[in-house]
């Protein structure tokens, strides 16, 4: 067929010269766009937190700098550190823990930021906002209310099922509290005190919760009796109309930090967004929407004492919980969970 | 290239291999290459050593999980052979019309999102679920827990994966040729001995087949034991992303992966040793 020659078959080598021109651009092609119009990438959560995201942080950044955002879901650590790996970013901006915050700024896996709020800067991220993990339980279940975390591993006085996270840096702590720690001493954490704290309670811990959804369902659905969960999963529960109660106390607050991936060709505009979405009036309106509690704390003018009320951070709350101590912890995180992942499945 | 295209081709009959070419691309760039860069991650992240493997192979966490593993997919293919062969038995053999509606209902089951199935199983095994209901109705008063438990997580994964061996079992037997039963039943064998002698032998490929893709998907489920099961079992496949997600840790994560991936090679070697790997497919 020497008419369709040129057409299909030039010859090999520029055949596989043009095959792999086309290859290398459709792999390169979403980097090229991105490069020219300069989008701004968020990783989110996805859900609810992306639609609070948008509507207080997000939107309101596009109007005011013109920057155009795209939303990456769902938040991924692993990602956050092959992004910096390979050089390929998905994303250029993302939120953290302070566990993996410790880890990433050690790791070299994020930019160097400054302190857009006094106060506001730590290990590298700014602090946005807080979630608390609080105990919760069916009052259907107990007519006398729960206060502690004693209470909680009180299996006589409260009987019925439990369930915990199964996430050893934030179980770890409340073990320790329910064995009687002033929360002035629990940090660094007592590591072999805490899991003979935890053997009291594993045979009762019908369930290890991995995923926050997964939480509120077993606790609207009544597959346990009593949960340590947080507190934006349990107001979810309370909204559908499941008879639940909650208390503030012994709450465990950690802290969500903006960050900026390390070396990202869009440092500039991920720089301005950290500093935007940590600023008074979109935090107070994005920690209301996605009930966290903000941490700038200028952004306690824009909330409402009503909204207060659901915040771990409000005044009233913040004093009956404590907060996660990373400078502090007394464990490699990584050797913990695998000890506390072998204690869970014995 | 001095070479005419056609002179070319019949001389090393490149055309086949052409043709395979964007394929054969298209693995290379996003399954071998990844899956290389795997097995080097293995023993080079973060320094070059052994360690991970030491790691993985000698750890009692490790070790628990992998035994568990392999013993729950062996116990779902039995399971899955157990509710399949019954049922792809009385497809092949039954009413065209029955058949046709036997085979929508597996496939439907087939077609609906895993993650659907595995919630429904908790809605129907739940505390305040129908099945509870039932026990209560019929003066239970203590009725076992059902949802959390390895029943639960086993039930679920069967229910998932016994598609997989009705199908291979139904494709052979829809095979087997008649007048065999019928020669057999002519020379005296019946009821037991028929079946023995003769329907089982022939369907061996269908059940071989179905354990092994049963057997092999099996090894890497990850959400259903871990949204129904009891907290002390846990699959490999968990494990490997908690370390990847939750502390970077890619050298022993990719590590287990390399394990998990020698060991069902060495399944699948056995198995295409003893029954041919090529007919997997029918």
């Amino acid at each position: 067929m020497p008419g369709m020659k040129t057409f299909l078959m030039p010859d090999r080598r520029s055949f596989l010269k043009t095959a792999a021109a086309a290859v290398t651009a459709s792999l390169a092609a979403p980097y090229i766009v991105r490069a020219q119009e300069k989008i701004l990438y968020v990783n989110t959560w996805g859900g609810p937190w992306e639609a609070a995201a948008k509507a207080n942080l997000i939107d309101p950044f596009t109007a005011e700098t013109g920057i155009q955002v795209k939303t990456v879901s769902p938040v991924s650590f692993a990602k956050l550190a092959q992004q910096v790996k390979t050089g390929t970013y998905e994303f250029d901006v993302t939120t953290l823990g302070g566990g993996e915050l410790v880890r990433a700024n050690q790791a070299g896996i994020i930019e160097e930021l400054e302190a857009p709020y006094e106060g506001g800067l730590f290990e590298n991220g700014v602090a946005s906002h807080a979630f608390a993990t609080v105990i919760a339980w069916r009052t259907d279940k107990y007519k006398e209310a729960p206060k502690t975390w004693a209470d909680f591993w009180n299996v006589e006085k409260f009987p019925g099922g439990r369930s915990l996270q199964r996430y050893a840096a934030r179980v770890i702590p409340i073990a320790l509290l329910a064995d009687g720690v002033a929360v002035e001493d629990l940090y660094p954490l007592d590591i072999d005190r805490a899991f003979k704290s935890l053997d009291k309670i594993k045979d009762h811990v019908r369930v290890w919760w991995t995923a926050g959804a997964q939480s509120t369902q077993i606790l609207r659905d009544g597959e346990i009796d009593m949960i340590g969960i947080w507190h934006g999963r349990y107001f979810e529960a309370e909204k559908a109309g499941a008879p639940v109660a909650m208390t503030w106390n012994q709450g465990e607050i950690e802290r969500a930090y903006w960050v900026v991936a390390k070396d990202t060709p869009n440092l500039d505009n991920a720089k301005k967004f950290v500093e935007f979405a940590t600023s008074a009036k979109p935090l107070a309106g994005f920690a209301k929407a996605a009930d966290y509690g903000a941490l700038n704390p200028a952004s306690n003018e824009f909330v409402s004492a009503e909204d207060a009320k659901r915040m771990p951070t409000s005044p009233e709350n913040y004093k009956l919980t404590f907060e996660q101590d990373m400078a502090n912890f007394g464990a490699d995180p990584a050797e913990l969970a695998e000890r506390f992942e072998e204690w869970v499945a014995s | 290239m001095g070479m005419s295209l056609s002179r070319l081709t019949e001389k090393t009959n490149i055309w086949p291999w052409l043709l395979l070419a964007p394929l054969g691309i298209y693995m290379l760039v996003f399954f071998v290459v990844p899956l290389a860069d795997v097995a080097i991650m293995s023993f080079t992240e973060p320094r070059v050593s052994f360690a991970d493997y030491q790691k993985v192979l000698t750890g009692t966490l490790y070790q628990r999980v992998f035994v568990n593993t392999f013993a729950t997919a062996a116990f779902v293919t039995l399971s899955c052979l157990a509710v399949g062969y019954p049922l792809a038995y009385l497809m092949a053999h039954s009413k065209p019309r029955t058949a046709m509606l036997i085979l929508l209902l597996v496939t439907m089951s087939f077609w609906t999102s895993f993650l659907v199935r595995t919630y429904s199983w908790m809605v129907l095994l739940g505390n305040n679920g129908p099945l509870i209901a039932f026990l209560q109705m019929i003066g239970i008063e203590q009725p076992p827990q059902l949802l959390f438990t390895r029943f639960s997580s086993t039930l679920a994964m069967v229910h998932i994966l016994a598609p997989y061996m009705i199908m291979n079992i139904y494709s052979v037997m829809k095979k087997i040729d008649p007048a065999l039963i019928r020669s057999a039943e002519s020379l005296g064998a019946k009821g037991w001995s028929l079946f023995r002698h003769v329907y089982l032998p022939l369907t061996a490929p269908g059940i071989a087949n179905g354990s092994v893709l049963v057997f092999v998907i099996c090894l890497g489920f990850y959400v259903t034991p871990v949204l129904l099961g009891s907290p002390r079992e846990q699959m490999i496949a968990g494990l490997i992303g908690h370390q990847i997600e939750e502390f970077l840790a890619f050298g022993l994560g990719s590590a287990m992966a390399m394990v998990l991936l020698v060991v069902t090679l060495i399944i699948l070697t056995i198995y295409h040793r003893r029954f041919g790997l090529d007919k997997l497919w029918g």
